[in-house]
């Protein structure tokens, strides 16, 4: 029976095969995934935002570019290489549409993109971003496989 | 901020005139007896709210608008799907389950939860004497905790306290909700200030 460990939101953890690392109830937040799959390892961040530049302050796991420097430097601490990683990440909605207003700010998409510019700069590549819509998600990665479980409520569940 | 014991007795008794006027809007809308009542309100910040609604990928039928005036902020409010359901029966009057994503039921589900909203809104101005006026209302009915995250997130500083009041009606079976009111920084000063405590 594999253990499952839950990153919370605003939180980063990692994990070794046969582990699983979950997060539940993502909307505009996103879930980044990232693991070795030589080494069988990995972790999962749960950001809220973009950058630490933002108004709330404090926790740097709350961030898309701060979380990723502190869960790279956890999973590299458990001996996985940088050049073997590998990412999917799932999340960035835009979960709710006042009539006739369209929103300034799209938070989810301003999100997944950060994500996606952070990971390009630590050179790791994004294999799945299952980002955007306007419903929450539910995820269970597999650091040994690297299977990513998207659940919605209304959308359908897949393996990607 | 810090929230006093004396502030937190005003923000119930807001939470209690709150109910009460949701339940006399509630009644004349499905044209039966509905009570509410108040049984815990919390300040809290933002980041533990998660953690008093539960499983975050329970699926809730939430309201949210938005809240302009001098202490402006972001109302909410949310029933479990089950409650939900129950509502939307009880305001077609029949005994089959709606699809809550079905258009109709998402445009009953929307006129309840804004009366609600707006009963809450219509206590926290009549005891601060601040107007406050709602915005057309939005809905989800999604995950409790991805719906949080996307209206914590969406534009404007928050204040890092957040005003939850429990709810519960009877009158129609096992109907329950949360209210919560997200005050834009500087704008729950202004209400206790409003209010003299």
């Amino acid at each position: 029976m594999n253990g499952v460990i839950t990153v919370g939101m605003a939180d980063f953890k990692t994990a070794t095969a046969p582990d699983l690392l979950l997060t539940a109830g993502l909307g505009s937040c996103i879930g980044i995934c990232i693991h070795d799959p030589f080494l069988k390892v990995g972790g999962m961040a749960h950001i809220m935002l973009p950058t630490a530049n933002g108004s709330l302050g404090g926790n740097p796991a709350k961030y898309a570019d701060t979380a990723l420097v502190l869960l790279l430097k956890e999973i590299s601490g458990m001996g996985a290489l940088k050049s073997r990683l590998k990412a999917k990440m799932a999340g960035g909605a835009q979960m709710f549409s006042f009539p006739g207003k369209p929103p300034v700010l799209k938070i989810g998409d301003r999100n997944a993109e950060a994500v996606e510019q952070e990971l390009k700069r630590h050179g790791i590549p994004l294999l799945v971003a299952d980002v955007g819509g306007n419903f929450g998600r539910t995820i269970h990665f597999d650091v040994g496989t690297g299977e990513l479980r998207i659940r919605t409520i209304n959308h359908g569940e897949k393996v990607v | 901020m810090e929230i006093t014991q004396l502030q937190l007795d005003a923000l119930r008794e807001i939470g209690n005139v709150g109910s009460g006027h949701a339940a006399t809007a509630l009644s004349t809308l499905l044209q039966r007896r509905i009570d509410m009542s108040v049984p815990e309100v919390w300040a809290v910040p933002f980041e533990q709210v998660t953690s008093i609604v539960g499983q975050l990928d329970t699926p809730q039928a939430v309201i949210y608008v938005k809240v302009e005036g001098e202490a402006s902020g972001k109302a909410v409010f949310f029933f479990p799907v089950e409650s939900a359901e129950i509502v939307v029966k009880a305001l077609f009057g029949t005994n089959e389950t709606m699809d809550l994503y079905n258009e109709m039921a998402q445009s009953a589900l929307k006129e309840v939860g804004n009366i609600l909203v707006s009963s809450f809104i219509m206590a926290l101005t009549q005891f601060s004497g601040i107007p406050l006026q709602p915005s057309v209302p939005a809905l989800a009915v999604d995950m409790i905790g991805a719906t949080l995250d996307a209206i914590f997130l969406e534009e404007g500083v928050l204040e890092d306290t957040v005003l939850f009041i429990d709810t519960q009606l009877t009158g129609i079976p096992k109907i329950e909700g949360q209210f919560i009111f997200l005050p834009d920084d500087g704008s729950l000063k202004k209400l206790l200030g409003a209010m003299g405590v």
